[in-house]
């Protein structure tokens, strides 16, 4: 059999692709989403004044609750697959990277809709 | 693993620059971040799901090794704001702005303005953690 040259890979936007634009786009996202959130409930509410009550009167206003979906969204998505990144750096295996990625998937997955669960859900009192 | 070694090698053999500490700060603060948001989505399902808890939950948070945790955080959440804005501005809207000049430039910049946006948020938690600590605020 006559050796051949491997014939290149076509080019292709592939999700690892997508993942990379997307961790850009919501970035330009999240600066004013995070932010805005850690400058309300850090420094200007803080964590003394942070109660069920509190969280009860916030998410009584519809648009709260909307930017709280909001960050849940983007922020743990872009963290999840930032973490992604990171490990993809130091794992290279193949079978090593797929249980990785399904791994986070699901750690992505199971929190989200717990964080899912309480912002549709509400305050139970 | 063997990139990890590495990694840890280089890190601890090699003096980095600008965009190495970036990169570092980065990938720390992001990963710090992605820590507290796990625990953070969770503490907040808790509204739903076992109300009674969520108060002596957030009492964690007012624990004094917490409130500076969160000071810290705070440090983080601004840097990787204000470098993830700088990767995102450069790879999307000038690309050809990556050169060395201007990544030790945009660096220093980077990290001068963090310290700057940190500080009333740094005086502001600084002064709510002397407060709760050791005045007596309750």
């Amino acid at each position: 059999m006559p050796a051949r040259a491997p014939s290149p890979a076509p080019l292709r936007r592939s999700w690892l692709t997508v993942a990379w634009t997307l961790m850009r786009l919501s970035a330009i996202l999240l600066v004013p989403l995070v932010w805005g959130h850690v400058i309300i409930q850090d420094m200007l509410v803080g964590v003394h004044k942070i109660s069920l009550d509190y969280v009860a009167m916030r998410w009584a206003s519809l648009g709260w609750r909307a930017y709280d979906a909001a960050l849940l969204c983007f922020a743990f998505a872009h963290g999840s697959n930032g973490l992604r990144q990171v490990l993809e750096d130091y794992i290279h295996g193949q079978t090593a990277r797929r249980i990785l990625r399904v791994a986070l998937f699901l750690f992505w997955l199971s929190i989200t809709a717990l964080g899912a669960a309480a912002v549709i859900g509400g305050v139970r009192q | 693993m063997q990139s990890l070694i590495n990694f840890t090698y280089a890190s601890t053999h090699y003096r980095p620059r600008e965009g190495m500490i970036a990169f570092l700060l980065h990938r720390i603060s992001g990963l710090a971040t992605l820590l507290f948001l796990s625990i953070h989505i969770v503490d907040t399902s808790l509204v739903y799901f076992y109300p009674q808890y969520y108060n002596d939950f957030i009492g964690l948070y007012r624990l004094p090794g917490f409130m500076l945790a969160e000071i810290a955080l705070m440090a983080g959440v601004i840097y990787h704001g204000l470098n993830g804005f700088r990767i995102a501005l450069f790879d999307l809207v000038l690309p050809s702005a990556w050169t060395i000049q201007r990544e030790r430039l945009s660096v220093r910049l980077t990290i001068l303005l963090a310290a700057i946006l940190w500080l009333p948020a740094g005086i502001i938690m600084g002064g709510n953690f002397i407060g709760y600590t050791f005045l007596g605020w309750h």
